[in-house]
This record gives structure tokens, sequence and C-alpha cells, in this order.
């Protein structure tokens, strides 16, 4: 009887096409982990509307404005600022507050206008999300507060739910 | 004296690329986005446009303009909790229409509006919705009002407080 010679050939399983499937997973999940916008407060609960649009990706300057159910505004870390005493303001508690930091961005807004910047628009869109816990009085507070600084374009977030 | 060895070919040598490490690696990163992956509710925008007057300005007497919306107000009354209590509606500038009680069911509010609305595109004119809203009621359901409003076919909706000094 014959036997046949014993092959001396390494047998190694394929890996690539399975490095490949694993790869585009990998892609899959990195694209849509869910990148935390800075200014956006992940703590403020927003209400649901089925009528809200889609966001609108060409806005170039946004003033967030993070309203928690106590009607108090939570500054992201790069709105932040000192006062004249030193302290570092995060929350601007009354609508008088919201006044004077929206104030201090309506300069910046008209400076970067140019001349005649006072008659032009404000370049910047006031983003209010609010809390679905917060008081209308707050809010409304809040939204005179905007008007009163010269901004007039506001949008409200909400979450979007389809229609029943 | 210039030496004359022949360089020598090396032998043909198969590259081993270590694909094992990359591998574990690689499920490493996958089983961790597999962990952390939760979907995000969307998010949407409600555009508003504040009015550039305080108060939302002096109403005088002005000629009877045919092509006017007809303004329709919603008073929403609120619980200590800030759920709605009640709502009310009326037509403004029109002293023959009762007002009408839509009790704390958003539904007759949004089956009321429906109606308005059908209404107003029968005659071609135009509606503008207040609502007249409580201190004490929450965000959500001002968004729900609102949001149902909108859908209903409202484009010019205005929240404001019932107390008239505070607007």
């Amino acid at each position: 009887m014959s036997h046949g010679a014993v092959s001396s050939e390494k047998c190694e399983p394929n890996f690539v096409p399975l490095l490949d499937l694993v790869l585009q997973l990998v892609m899959f999940f990195m694209l849509c982990a869910n990148f935390v916008i800075e200014q956006a407060n992940v703590t403020i609960e927003l209400p649901h509307a089925a009528a809200a649009k889609m966001l609108d990706k060409g806005i170039e300057y946004a003033i967030y404005l993070n309203v928690n159910s106590e009607g108090v505004v939570l500054l992201a870390p790069s709105d932040q600022y000192t006062d004249s005493q030193g302290n570092v303001i995060s929350t601007l508690n009354n609508p008088d507050q919201v006044e004077t930091f929206l104030k201090r961005r309506a300069r910046d807004d008209i400076a970067a206008a140019g001349p005649g910047g006072e008659d032009k628009p404000l370049r910047s869109v006031i983003i209010l999300r609010v809390h679905k816990n917060c008081p209308f009085e707050k809010t409304y507070g809040i939204m005179k507060a905007c008007r009163r600084a010269g901004y007039l374009r506001v949008q409200l977030r909400a979450l979007l739910v389809q229609p029943d | 004296m210039l030496s004359h060895k022949r360089k020598k070919i090396p032998e043909h040598v198969d590259p081993d690329l270590p694909i094992v490490p990359m591998l574990d690696m690689t499920f490493q990163l996958l089983a961790f986005f597999i962990m952390t992956f939760k979907p995000a509710p969307t998010e949407g925008q409600i555009a508003l446009a504040l009015p550039k007057e305080e108060g939302g300005g002096i109403s005088s007497p002005s000629p009877i303009d045919e092509n006017k919306p007809l303004e329709y107000i919603v008073r929403v009354e609120a619980t200590e909790d800030g759920r709605i209590a009640g709502m009310t509606l009326m037509e403004k500038d029109n002293a023959a229409a009762l007002p009408q009680d839509l009790k704390a069911d958003v539904q007759n509010f949004s089956d009321r509006l429906s109606q308005i609305s059908r209404q107003l595109a029968q005659q071609g004119k135009t509606g503008k919705l207040t609502l007249e809203i409580d201190d004490k009621l929450v965000q959500a359901y001002v968004v729900q009002l609102v949001d149902q409003a909108i859908r209903i076919g409202f484009s010019d909706i205005s929240p404001v407080p019932i107390d008239p000094k505070k607007r």
C-alpha cells in the first residue's frame, strides 16, 4: 500500500476578510458614536415635538442657552466669564443677568459686522434648550432678555418624535 | 583592487504580517463601541421670531382690513404643579363670539383649532394664534400646544403670559 507523503505546508486560516469586516463594523460604531456638543448641556431634558424641524447645519454663529428646570441658564465652559470681582460666572440666575451676558455678545456681533453694524441684524442665533419642567414664567423672562439685547432670531430645541 | 564579489541575491522570503494582535485590538475596539452604543434621540428646532417692541405693541383702532389675519386667543390656566388646568378659546375683535371652554384636554384644543383652520382656508383668510399662558405651566405643555398648532397649520403663534403687564 502506498502512503501519501505528509505535506509540510502550513495551514493557516485566512484572517483578512474577517479583519475587513470587523474594521468596517468598528468604523460604523465610531461614526455613530455620539459626539457631545460642548455647548449643549446633557442634563437638560428637552420636551418632545413632532412639528420640530431638523437642525439647520448652516448656522455659523449660535449662542446656546441651556435652561434647567429652575429657570437658571447654565453656561457652556467656553461661554463662562470672569466678572469685575474676579468670580467665574457659570450660571445666569435671572433675566437681567441673561440680558447683560447677551448684550456683551451683541457688542461682539456688531463689531464683527463692521461699519454700520448697529443697523444690521445680529449674526448670532439664540438656541434655547429649555428643560421640560421649566415654568413658562422663567422661559418668557429669558426670551424677553434676548429681545432687549437685540436678538430676535431664536430657536427652541425639542426632541423629534413621530406624529400620531 | 576592486573586489569583484557578486552581490548575493536574497532568497525569496514570505512577509509574515502578524494579523492576530491586530485582530485582538480590533475586537476590543468593536466590543467597546458595541457596549457604549446608545442612539440618541434626534434634536429638532422650532424657529421663533421675537417681536421688536415690548408688550407686543400698542393696539390702536385701525381701519377695517379684509386681509387682516383673524386673531384667536387660547387662555391656558395651570395647576400648582405646572399642568394644564383648563383652556378657553376666544376670538379677538368679535364680541358676538362667546368664549369656548376647551377644558384641560389637548385633543379638544386640537379639534377646535383644526375646525377653525378649515374655515379660514375656505374663506381664504389667515389666522393668528395667541397662547396666553399661566406662569406656572411647564415647558413640556407649552411646546405641546405650540406643536399641535403648527401641525394644524398655524404659522403665526405667540406664546405670552396671561398678565399683559408681564409681556
